[in-house]
């Protein structure tokens, strides 16, 4: 059952990474149990534990390589964590590795009704909103046009597109609004808004602090894997901050 | 935990409308994976739509292309085996008895060959959309299931011109393709999760399937084999399922203790394929 109506919850969660190429072993099972580490292993997170409830808008902050993306994906569901759980109670629509759920081969069209499909989309769903999504993508030309034969900004305005308007309750958005012009982030930006306006779930992944301050109002921020601050958006980003002047600091003197 | 700002109106509150959206907790346990499956069954029919769209819509030729691949290897196996070579093995008219063994047997090279892959070469679509992994290997036996299908009719046909009698034992067609759709579905869910960590493994699979080809009853029948062998062939559970998609026309060939063996070892293939599928799955997605 869930915690008071939580729509994620997060409980002890850690994925653990190789950096070689070898895999645990039933050897490494034994020796190690599934608490420990080979030496070529890490913890891309750890002990994070977290509640969401419906509604909230919510960033993850940090440094590259520090877990974002990982609990991300453990959110999606297309992560299985090592230890500890992640249970969530409601439909994801994850703009994460937006471009991946294409196929080059396929039209754009037929591209758009299969990712939509797979995201769980139905035919009917995927009829009526077909011309909509093409429009916000600003595609009407290139619909029949094999997908690979698109510019990579044309692709991930198709993607933001298609998964921006499932019907989903939460939605996962990771580093996306970097890529594409001022024109197409403001349109990003007004769906987002839209989007949280009808009291969807948010969980942005970001390095631009403005976009973080706009649309969140919880901050999680991650170091090392682990779950070093949880709380109001401007005191992360304070923490943060600390944290990153810290460390240069830590540098120059090193260095000097 | 602060309230968003926005606040929540009850009416355009947004409802979970995709079938994916169950409590998820941990590791599933085996029904709940089958039950996930089953619910997702939308997003199987899909895919299967789109394989067979691709197959049979993309090309000119369509439908003819793909009864003319096993039509053509039965051509050339029936002139080597009855005008080249001297045969005594399978039954008259070779050409119903070869094809009633050749179908099915495209459907499972065809099938072990894709699945092993399957999981790597859609490796962009696995780690992007919450799908029930087994989704991507039950696609590949459905869609060349139903490619099988499609091809029965040519199989009727020389049925028909040679003037093979057709018994009422045809409709053992059915358990056969029921059980070679569980076998393949056990293998394809074995292989694929392995073929992900040890990419070796795809070629070995490769020449595995060429080798047995010979090691299945397709061009002979398990009794053709010589005594102290024929019991290493009888553990093939493709001979059990050939036996069944040739007892409509000659019945005669039907062994049930082959038969009983293909059931046993296609479940049990099914059931450990299922297990290391889903040990696997969590390091198969950090590898992908």
């Amino acid at each position: 059952m869930t915690d008071g109506g939580a729509v994620i919850s997060v409980r002890d969660a850690g994925v653990r990474f190789s950096r070689g190429r070898r895999h645990r072993s039933l050897r490494d099972r034994v020796l190690r149990g599934e608490g420990g580490l080979r030496t070529d292993e890490f913890w891309a997170l750890r002990h994070v534990s977290f509640d969401v409830q419906q509604g909230e808008a919510i960033g993850v902050v940090g440094r590259n390589g520090q877990g974002k993306s990982t609990l991300l994906k453990l959110i999606a569901g297309v992560m299985i964590p090592d230890r500890g759980a992640v249970e969530v109670n409601a439909g994801v629509a994850p703009l994460i590795e937006i471009t991946g759920g294409f196929v080059n081969d396929l039209t754009v069209r037929d591209n758009i009704a299969l990712t939509a499909g797979l995201h769980g989309m139905s035919n009917t769903a995927i009829a009526e909103r077909f011309d909509e999504m093409v429009a916000f993508a600003e595609i009407e030309d290139f619909v029949d046009t094999p997908y690979k034969h698109l510019s990579s900004g044309m692709k991930v305005r198709v993607a933001f597109a298609v998964v921006s308007r499932l019907e989903e309750p939460i939605i996962l958005v990771d580093e996306v609004l970097a890529v594409g012009d001022k024109a197409f982030k403001r349109k990003c930006y007004a769906r987002i808004d839209e989007l949280l306006a009808v009291g969807r779930t948010l969980f942005l992944v970001s390095h631009s602090e403005t976009d973080l301050r706009r649309f969140c109002t919880r901050g999680l921020y991650l170091r090392q894997g682990q779950l070093i601050e949880d709380g109001p958006m401007a005191e992360v980003l304070a923490r943060y901050e600390s944290d990153s002047s810290a460390s240069v600091e830590a540098l120059r003197k090193g260095a000097g | 935990m602060t309230q968003h700002p926005g606040g929540v109106t009850l009416a355009g509150r947004p409802t979970t409308s995709s079938a994916s959206a169950r409590p998820r907790r941990g590791a599933p346990g085996p029904m709940e994976r089958v039950a996930a499956v089953w619910r997702r069954r939308r997003a199987v029919r899909l895919l299967v739509g789109r394989d067979l769209k691709v197959r049979y819509a993309s090309s000119a030729l369509g439908y003819v292309w793909s009864v003319l691949e096993p039509l053509l290897m039965a051509g050339i196996y029936w002139f080597v085996f009855t005008r080249v070579v001297t045969r005594s093995v399978g039954e008259d008219p070779y050409i119903v008895f070869l094809l009633a063994g050749l179908l099915p047997w495209t459907w499972f090279s065809a099938t072990v060959g894709d699945t092993a892959k399957s999981l790597h070469s859609e490796a962009k679509l696995v780690r992007s959309t919450n799908v029930p992994r087994e989704i991507w290997v039950l696609r590949v036996v459905l869609s060349k299931g139903v490619e099988f299908l499609l091809s029965l009719p040519v199989l009727l046909f020389f049925a028909l011109v040679t003037g093979a009698s057709i018994g009422w034992q045809i409709i053992l067609l059915v358990p056969a393709a029921l059980l070679m759709a569980t076998l393949l579905l056990g293998l394809g869910l074995l292989l694929a999760p392995l073929v992900v960590l040890v990419r070796d493994l795809e070629r070995i699979v490769r020449i595995v399937l060429r080798l047995g080809f010979y090691a299945s009853p397709v061009v002979f029948a398990v009794p053709d084999v010589p005594a102290p062998w024929a019991g290493l062939f009888a553990l093939n559970p493709l001979s059990g399922i050939f036996e069944l998609c040739r007892a409509g026309f000659f019945p005669g060939q039907v062994h049930w203790v082959h038969v009983g063996l293909s059931v046993v070892i296609s479940i049990v293939v099914l059931l450990v394929g299922w297990t290391v599928f889903a040990r696997l799955e969590r390091t198969v997605l950090k590898e992908i």
